[in-house]
């Protein structure tokens, strides 16, 4: 306990500060009606109170990266990030997100630059969910709106305060040196309030489903006739994908400017949704069909993720759950699956 | 490859042959523009090739390590990529990952029978595998090459197979779809001829590379001939972006064929949900 610290709202300017002294600050900003992740460079910015619409791996894995860029043939690479990031005010759902990301692209033979030079050294701070929204499902999957996995220094939303708590080596480091943020130490009260909130942001989310058997259904579920009635209400419109926090899937594509010989190769998100993305030259499509698409991407989140990386490639933010256009609900579709097997 | 595993290294294209009577095939021998760039490989890999403004597609390495000085490519003439290969004058430079994915077990292949089986343009890394026994000889027993194209024409590496021919070490069947004069070899379909050719499935593995069909009548033909699925391999293909399991699109199941694969057992494809 005597590692939790507390800090007035009022002067998370100077813990803003601190940051920016060392670190590139992403955080939840407001535009045009929705929350999403961006470089931040003041508190007065950052919105703190409800997650974010988009999810924050767009700032280890940005939507649009350049590998290169070419003129006359002669290529050059950008250069990697001068400051470390650091991000603050992200989700615990979305913290536990870039542990699963960070296995696909940090592990492996074949290390990922793009992604290992932003999150290695990144200091992760995040908030707890005090009021999770609707579509929330982070129960379902070993996580609640307070846990810290993924997280350096956690904060608890206690009113005019937040309580400030280190979760690993890293978030102390930044702690303990940082002597220009006025840390109070919390009373008792702070601490039952905090409790208090914790109680009943965890009371408020519907009941946890036991998916732990998810794999196993969906390793004898490939022939479902379910597959087919998914298939029939999905649009393949790809919002699920576009939000999810643990989607990785990008394609590599050439750019060049009309009437010059200057171009960039980039790496795009892309989706299994989209009927494109497994096509080849010849014409052949190994998943032309709707039915296999929608196949594919429940699979590899409930089974071949697991298969490979031994969890689940789902945190239960939501997002597709609140954003998809015909309402096909992932924790309905693992329910009926769950059901049937 | 370079700490930034996207960024391909240069390579000059040093020759180009013409290697179809159709011209869709052209085989490159390429160079690495920075010799301290080259590296090591074996048979089966595969590497990215680049063109600036076009893109990148994966391709399978036809030469063998055991050649030194140049890689060898044989490219298929169908998308953006292939065309702007195709386009490609000698000594230009292109850009190239590699190598990626797995390669034939020769290890396994040691002291043992190896019997490859192909039609059309998928001889490519099974030129390499040949190549590769070639020199190592001593390290295997009986080397059999079933080969197969629609017409004479159409067969990869014909000068060399030409070459092959003259080998007291290599049993070789070149075999053409129908008769045409001037063709002294076999007519028939590969699986007809493997059923007729194959060696014993005794301490013998097999190697099928080909297209869709030939690959759907040929391995009944070997089930029938009493070699098992841990000891018949073949290669995939699937389209790739980033060739190193990451980009999520050329999945079978949870194995990703350019990181897992592009060689598999058919023990191991029987494990995988039928997607292939």
């Amino acid at each position: 306990m005597s590692d939790i610290l507390k800090l007035d709202k009022k002067r998370l300017d100077k813990f803003v500060a601190a940051l920016l002294s060392e670190y590139r600050l992403f955080g939840p900003v407001e535009a045009n009606g929705l929350t999403r992740f961006a470089e931040v460079e003041s508190a007065d910015a950052l919105k703190l109170d409800s997650n974010t619409d988009e999810s924050a791996k767009g700032i280890f894995f940005p939507q649009v990266e350049t590998i290169l860029t070419y003129e006359n043939g002669k290529t050059e690479t950008p250069s990697g990030p001068d400051k470390p990031i650091a991000v603050l005010g992200i989700r615990p759902c979305d913290a536990r997100s870039l542990l699963m990301l960070d296995k696909v692209f940090g592990t492996g033979k074949y290390n990922d630059s793009c992604w290992t030079r932003r999150y290695e050294n990144a200091l992760i701070i995040s908030v707890g969910c005090n009021t999770p929204r609707a579509g929330c499902f982070c129960n379902w999957l070993d996580l609640g709106p307070f846990s810290k996995q993924g997280s350096d220094i956690a904060l608890t939303d206690i009113g005019d305060a937040l309580l400030v708590e280190s979760c690993s080596e890293k978030g102390r480091g930044f702690l303990e040196s940082s002597d220009e943020i006025p840390f109070r130490k919390p009373t008792d009260d702070d601490l039952s309030k905090a409790a208090g909130v914790r109680e009943h942001a965890e009371s408020s989310m519907e009941d946890k489903v036991d998916i732990s058997s998810i794999k196993a259904v969906l390793d004898k579920s490939w022939d479902s006739s379910l597959w087919d009635e998914l298939a029939g209400k999905c649009l393949s419109c790809a919002v699920c994908a576009y939000l999810c926090p643990t989607c990785h899937c990008f394609d590599i594509q050439d750019e060049k400017m009309p009437g010059t010989s200057r171009g960039r190769r980039i790496r795009i998100w892309d989706t299994c949704m989209a009927p494109q993305f497994t096509k080849e030259a010849s014409g052949h499509n190994p998943r032309p069909t709707g039915k296999k698409r929608i196949r594919q991407r429940v699979m590899h989140k409930f089974n071949y993720f697991v298969d490979v990386f031994g969890e689940i490639a789902c945190v239960g933010c939501g997002r597709c759950v609140r954003s998809c256009p015909v309402n096909l609900d992932i924790r309905y579709v693992i329910k009926r699956f769950m059901d049937a097997g | 490859m370079p700490d930034n595993c996207y960024i391909p290294i240069p390579v000059t294209v040093d020759k180009i042959r013409e290697e179809s009577d159709d011209k869709t095939l052209r085989t490159f021998d390429l160079s690495f523009c920075d010799e301290k760039q080259a590296f090591d490989y074996l048979p089966g890999q595969f590497c990215q090739l680049s063109v600036l403004g076009k893109g990148e597609a994966p391709f399978g390495i036809a030469s063998s390590p055991t050649e030194k000085g140049f890689l060898r490519f044989t490219v298929n003439r169908v998308g953006v990529v292939t065309t702007a290969l195709h386009y490609l004058k000698q000594g230009e430079t292109i850009g190239l990952r590699g190598p990626l994915g797995n390669h034939y077990p020769v290890e396994k292949f040691k002291g043992q029978n190896v019997v490859i089986i192909s039609g059309g343009f998928a001889f490519t890394t099974l030129r390499s595998l040949a190549v590769y026994m070639f020199a190592h000889r001593k390290d295997f027993a009986d080397i059999t090459v079933i080969y197969g194209a629609r017409r004479p024409g159409l067969l990869l590496y014909r000068d060399e197979l030409a070459e092959w021919e003259k080998r007291d070490d290599l049993n070789l069947h070149l075999t053409i779809d129908k008769e045409v004069s001037g063709w002294d070899k076999r007519v028939g379909f590969v699986p007809t001829v493997t059923k007729e050719v194959a060696p014993s499935p005794k301490d013998t593995w097999a190697v099928v590379c080909g297209p869709p069909v030939m690959i759907k009548y040929t391995l009944p033909v070997l089930f029938d001939l009493g070699f098992p699925p841990e000891r018949i391999y073949t290669s995939l293909e699937r389209r790739m972006k980033c060739g190193i399991g990451k980009c999520g699109r050329c999945n079978i199941g949870s194995k990703y064929v350019c990181a897992d694969g592009p060689v598999f057992s058919y023990a191991e494809l029987q494990e995988l949900p039928e997607q292939y």
